[in-house]
């Protein structure tokens, strides 16, 4: 079963669906919901960064020099503090790396990053939607399939 | 009589092995799996690192986490550290496309061996029923 994973179910057709077997009809169906739910993670997952970049854009517009702050020392406690340096930032790059950029490259970053995940965002609701007519499908003709064997039951 | 009862008893015996065989085999498919999905998203943020460090000044500060601390390191060194891992999980991840390739193989023939022993054993049976 792990191998019947990825590309072979797309190109599967209604027609195809028609002559299979109740039992495969069922497991292309759990196959695609498994997939869809997938999907919808990553979707979620995707959603969730942008929100995060869009805030760190933001609040690279009122960093300003002398900016009084209460910065975190633990999760409870917070002790006041200004901001010293208001031109350079360290970005995360990723994988252990970090960048000083100043302010100007460090939103211009953000931007960069979420317009990234905007297109990936795009393509995987393409995908997304595909599975989830594929997956409809498969529901809809197993329910028509088993309809028509209950009453010779 | 009984030496054909000895002889379905073998081939159980063998089926049993050779369905652990298999349950293992696919043991070592769904870790293949899993290792090749970490490779394959380190590969991308690697990638993604890869391509910032690409677009940076020459003179940019370049910092690498080690445990807690910020050292500070040069931009090319840290380019061709990058580099140097995606080299090395590209490779891995071909070396898993082989192996991952190799272990179907073996599952397909694992497999069809049962089928066989199986059909064997009903033959066997079949001939019992008619004697």
């Amino acid at each position: 079963m792990a191998s019947s994973r990825g590309g072979g179910q797309q190109v599967m057709r209604m027609g195809d669906m028609e002559k299979m077997s109740l039992e495969q009809l069922k497991a292309v169906k759990e196959q695609a919901d498994v997939d869809v739910n997938l999907l919808q993670d990553s979707l979620n997952n995707i959603r969730t960064a942008t929100a995060r970049l869009r805030l760190l854009h933001s609040s690279t517009t009122f960093l300003r020099q002398g900016k009084k702050m209460l910065v975190p020392l633990t999760a409870s406690l917070y002790v006041p503090g200004t901001l010293d340096d208001a031109d350079k930032v360290l970005v995360d790059i990723g994988t252990g790396y970090f960048v000083e950029k100043t302010m100007a490259e460090g939103k211009d970053y953000c931007e960069r990053k979420i317009n990234l995940l905007k297109s990936n965002f795009d393509q995987l609701v393409e995908v997304a939607s595909k599975k989830k007519t594929l997956a409809d499908e498969a529901g809809v003709i197993l329910q028509a399939k088993l309809k028509q064997l209950s009453p010779s039951n | 009589m009984s030496s054909s009862s000895t002889a379905v008893r073998e081939l159980q015996r063998d089926l049993e092995n050779k369905a652990n065989d298999l349950s293992k085999l696919q043991k070592d498919i769904a870790k293949n799996h899993q290792v090749r999905k970490k490779y394959t998203i380190q590969l991308g943020e690697n990638e993604l690192v890869l391509k910032e460090l690409d677009l940076l000044n020459e003179d940019a500060n370049v910092y690498k986490l080690i445990g807690p601390v910020l050292v500070k390191q040069d931009l090319a060194e840290a380019n061709a550290n990058v580099r140097k891992r995606i080299e090395y999980i590209s490779a891995e991840l071909k070396r898993l496309d082989a192996s991952l390739q190799d272990l179907e193989e073996k599952q397909y023939s694992k497999r069809e061996a049962i089928l066989k022993v199986q059909q064997r054993i009903q033959s066997h049976q079949a001939g019992k029923a008619k004697a």
